[in-house]
């Protein structure tokens, strides 16, 4: 972990300035896991509306009829196909 | 602060990366996917099935518009993944610049996530594809990524960590192997085609071309606001300190 927060943060600390690059270092170990847990969730959270839809999300509101119309599938058919998904 | 920066440029430029293919794909693809429906409509009004054209015409276009949105978020997803193997493998790509790092690592991502899974689970067009066996198709396509990704993944973490000599000939053939295994083990695509094979692979190359060019400018645009905003930030923290 230590390597990613160096890899964001390059500047090195002299010695005298050790305590304040240490809590700078501590913020950054605190944030970057939840900003890289965050854009996973992206991740999966956007392919499953392009690529992988169909009729599961708006079912939560919708109920079954939402599996008939694949609202998202629809509206999202072209890239979907253009993406390599598969699709129908 | 800076882990706000991060996610910013990682979605700013998926959306912007993800637009352009819409407009590309409005341009290059969409009329290979127009004739493809318009083979689906012909089988339907052959099959006796009725037809509202004018309803058809008014759903074209929003479907075109919806692949703007399905753009900008597919872009979104990808650079979300990419920025996060980029924090990690920064300091190891080749390349003068953070944008030149950028633009390699997007083009392996290109080669790993979609080039080498198109081999064996080829993009089709509408009118190919059985509604029936949908779920199984999702589940090979998702198998097929991780085995790439992972695999790539893998790759990765051996060339950082082992000193081996020849690594750049040993590594690529070790996952040319683990991808031909997995090309020979994996169940093919069972959709039968029944349309012109002519047709298919106009839309497989030309799909691929745009993949390729939405990599190329996600790596680009990524680079460059990595370079104006994070390395902007280092430096002031380092004069800071």
């Amino acid at each position: 972990m230590d390597k990613l927060s160096y890899n964001l943060y390059t500047p090195k600390p002299t010695h005298t300035e050790m305590s304040t690059t240490k809590q700078s270092t501590v913020k950054a170990l605190d944030s970057l896991p939840v900003v890289i847990g965050f854009l996973i969730a992206v991740l999966v959270f956007t392919m499953f509306v392009v690529g992988y839809d169909q009729g599961q999300l708006f079912s939560v509101v919708e109920g079954q009829s939402a599996f008939d119309t694949m609202w998202i599938h629809e509206f999202t058919h072209d890239m979907r196909h253009s993406a390599g998904f598969p699709c129908h | 602060m800076k882990a706000l920066t991060l996610v910013g440029i990682t979605l700013t430029s998926g959306v912007i990366a993800g637009i352009i293919l819409a407009f590309l794909n409005l341009g290059i693809v969409e009329p290979t996917i127009d004739k493809a429906i318009a083979l689906e409509v012909q089988k339907q009004v052959s099959s006796g099935e009725n037809v509202n054209m004018s309803e058809l015409i008014d759903y074209r276009y929003w479907q075109k518009a919806g692949a703007f949105a399905g753009g900008a978020i597919y872009g979104a997803g990808l650079a979300a993944l990419f920025g996060v193997i980029f924090v990690f493998t920064r300091n190891k790509l080749p390349g003068k610049n953070n944008k030149q790092k950028a633009i390699f690592l997007a083009g392996i991502m290109w080669f790993v996530l979609f080039l080498m899974v198109a081999l064996k689970y080829p993009a089709n067009p509408p009118a190919v594809g059985d509604p029936e066996t949908i779920y199984y198709r999702e589940t090979l396509y998702v198998g097929y990524i991780m085995i790439s990704g992972l695999a790539a993944l893998g790759m990765a973490v051996i060339w950082i960590k082992t000193r081996i000599n020849s690594k750049k000939i040993i590594i690529p053939l070790m996952y040319a192997a683990i991808m031909v295994t997995a090309y020979a083990v994996m169940p093919s695509n069972p959709d039968k085609i029944e349309i012109s094979m002519d047709l298919i692979q106009t839309f497989r190359v030309l799909t691929a071309t745009t993949i390729g060019v939405f990599w190329g400018i996600l790596g680009i645009i990524f680079g460059s606001l990595w370079d104006k905003f994070l390395s902007r930030e280092q430096a002031l923290e380092a004069k800071l300190y």
